[in-house]
């Protein structure tokens, strides 16, 4: 079996709001000095998933996990960092005619790398980056590769030929299966994820890593980054968070209820 | 034994072992302001400076340029003067190892113990670090309309506030004796650049019930007034380098006061002024916090000083077991409050019997000293392991008496191994 994990470099979502700025003319995040980029928390998520995927096969040799990442230079990084939790092989899509690459050019690119990657059972990714939260480049590559797609999965399990996927939604948890190959997008309800350790961290040095620009994938530079991307920014600004707050009063908890409720309607909230 | 798998990570590019370094509590413009030591984790007997514990009893203040930095010794001195931090080093220096342990550190533990005489089912308290999270919470809390002390009471581990660290500075009694000390000096007051309001919370932690009024004295710059005995002693530094490297600001740069084997909020961080006084100063961090005394209405509360003797066995630890019968190392750390460890006992019979263990002998009084004793059991069951240290002043642990702000613990805290 041949799991393709996509992950994806952003900057930390633990510093703190005060501290993040955007570049309002660039239409860019500004990088923090100080602070390294690191993998996409969610899909850490989703290299755990297809680590407990082969951790449940009868012979994991069997299981061949590989990661795939978009990105600059540096995104070998995280790519080492799947790879020291257990992930097999790293392909990086460095070139500098991908930057500025939005969802639809981006699930391009990963389709056609998963696509030059062969016979592949199984792409996860986690439910949505850390930094867009759009969550629609696993739909899209599904959609280009043509290939059934399960979203938000707290559990997976692949048995026959199939792939069987517990949901977190709203109301509860959903049972869907699908046919392999499949895309799965992997929810953080999935639970902790594992660390590395030092002998699989010296491991993932030695691990393979292949670099493809635009060329190897077949794709001409027109197709890729901003160039292929059809999504506009009209503005990129930090929303500031204004909050009023009114004070509902009253003699009796049945009055100050009423008013309440009556501010609500008020307000087209109730 | 359940052996833990070593955890790696990426250190200058290279795959290595995962270097353990404090679990930071932040504020919200991602600053540090509090931190644990994870002390297991190290060997050796210096705490690297990231893992270095973090406590600031009041708003840390905004960092001062090195070369703007300069502070006032004024009051019972022939010589009032500011020095600038490059006169101050132009001194005789001095370079200090010590242990700098916060008052408050283990204080669950005296509440374990009793219940574990008394035969009590209270659970053993945690060592494991949490995010820092705990901390920032309970901030604060004793003003909120929802205060439960039952929930503050279980806010934050109290475990990881001690490091050993290396102090280059200048002793305080070069800086003293050129101002020209009066022979009316009786103490020597800190001030800091860092103010703010005392919470009372902290207080109502540190004691384990909120039924007492705490002292307000409004807004305050930190300060203490050490004795003037313990500032003229050669190892009371004034630091401005920490572990090899310039002092970091959330460890009190530019300048810092190292009083080694007195608690840490004696050793005053961020310095302002020096002040020399014939009076012992009322300061709020020693006449009402940091107190001895059987409760909040003892009318003889006193400032609590050196720490008293303190063993720590780090292996093996309770969550090890079972271990196989066989040999294994017994190995920790102890340290006092005034002066050299001479001596570490250890007992693998709940304090029965003691047996000398091997101590790794160094030239520094005040930094802890690695102990290790070759434990040989063939029998299954459970084994309470203890250790007990000694100083050069005889003083046997435990040294220090309860006291109502549960500060200073220094009780010899069982580890509980299986055998199998």
């Amino acid at each position: 079996m041949h799991i393709v994990i996509c992950i994806k470099q952003v900057p930390d979502p633990e510093i703190a709001p005060s501290v993040f700025r955007v570049d309002e003319v660039a239409k860019k995040v500004i990088s923090l000095a100080g602070t390294a980029p690191v993998i996409n928390p969610f899909d850490e998520q989703a290299v755990e998933a297809a680590l407990r995927i082969r951790d449940a096969e009868q012979d994991p040799a069997n299981v061949t996990i590989t990661a795939v990442t978009m990105g600059e230079a540096t995104s070998e990084k995280i790519v080492r960092k799947a790879m020291a939790l257990g992930v097999d092989q790293g392909v990086t899509l460095v070139d500098a005619a991908f930057a500025d690459s939005d969802a639809y050019a981006t699930a391009r690119a990963l389709a056609a790398a998963i696509t030059k990657l062969g016979d592949i059972d199984l792409v996860l990714t986690g439910r949505q980056a850390a930094d867009s939260d759009a969550g629609v480049v696993a739909l899209g590559i599904a959609e280009l590769l043509r290939l059934p797609a399960i979203t938000l999965a707290k559990k997976i399990e692949v048995a026959d030929g199939a792939v069987q996927v517990e949901r977190a939604v709203s109301e509860g948890e959903e049972t869907m299966a699908a046919p392999l190959p499949a895309v799965i997008t992997i929810a953080h309800e999935l639970g902790a994820v594992r660390k590395p350790s030092l002998r699989e961290t010296m491991r993932a040095g030695r691990k393979p890593v292949r670099r493809w620009g635009p060329d190897d994938l077949g794709m001409d530079a027109e197709s890729v980054g901003r160039a292929g991307s059809r999504r506009v920014v009209e503005r990129l600004y930090q929303p500031t968070r204004d909050v009023d707050c009114e004070w509902v009063s009253g003699d009796e908890p049945a009055a100050i209820a009423k008013a309440l409720v009556g501010r609500l309607v008020e307000q087209k909230l109730l | 034994m359940p052996r833990k798998e070593i955890e790696g990570d990426w250190v200058m590019g290279w795959a290595d072992r995962k270097r353990h370094m404090l679990v930071p509590g932040k504020d919200q413009h991602d600053r540090v302001i509090y931190g644990r030591t994870p002390f297991f984790e190290h060997e050796g007997l210096i705490t690297p400076t990231d893992a270095t514990y973090i406590v600031a009893q009041l708003q840390m203040p905004e960092p001062v340029h090195p070369e703007d930095y300069g502070f006032e010794v004024f009051g019972e001195v022939e010589r009032p003067a500011t020095l600038t931090l490059e006169e101050l080093r132009r001194l005789p220096g001095h370079t200090v190892r010590a242990v700098a342990e916060c008052a408050g550190n283990d204080t669950d533990f005296w509440d374990y113990l009793q219940s574990r005489e008394k035969g009590g089912n209270m659970p053993k308290p945690s060592y494991e670090l949490d995010d820092g999270e705990g901390f920032l919470k309970w901030r604060g809390m004793a003003d909120q309309p929802d205060f439960d002390m039952a929930e503050l009471a279980h806010a934050n581990p109290s475990t990881g506030h001690v490091s050993g660290g290396e102090w280059t500075g200048v002793p305080l009694r070069e800086v003293l004796t050129r101002a020209g000390v009066k022979d009316s000096a009786v103490a020597v007051r800190f001030e800091g650049f860092d103010e703010g309001r005392p919470d009372p919370t902290t207080q109502y932690l540190s004691v384990g019930r909120a039924d007492f009024e705490v002292y307000d004295p409004g807004v305050i710059n930190y300060d203490k007034g050490l004795p003037i005995e313990k500032a003229m002693d050669p190892d009371t530094v004034l630091a401005w380098a920490h572990n090899g490297e310039w002092l970091t600001h959330v460890h009190g740069a530019p300048l810092r006061l190292v009083v080694p084997g007195w608690a840490g909020n004696w050793w005053v961080k961020w310095i302002n002024k020096i002040e020399v006084t014939d009076h012992m100063p009322d300061c709020y961090h020693q006449t009402h916090y940091f107190v001895s005394g059987k409760s909040p209405d003892d009318p003889n509360k006193k400032p609590m000083m050196a720490l008293g003797v303190k063993t720590l066995i780090t292996e093996p630890r309770d969550d090890d077991s079972p271990l196989r019968r066989g040999s294994h190392v017994i190995r920790g750390l102890a340290w006092s409050g005034e002066g050299a460890i001479a001596r570490v006992e250890v007992s693998t019979d709940a304090g029965e019997t003691w047996s000398d263990a091997h101590i790794e002998q160094h030239g520094d009084r005040f930094l802890w000293r690695r102990f290790s004793y070759l434990w040989d059991v063939d029998v299954p069951g459970r084994h309470t392991l203890m250790s007990r240290g000694t100083d050069e002043k005889g003083r046997c642990q435990p040294v220090t008496e309860w006291n109502f702000q549960r500060k200073h613990f220094d009780g010899i805290v069982p580890v509980d191994i299986a055998i199998e």
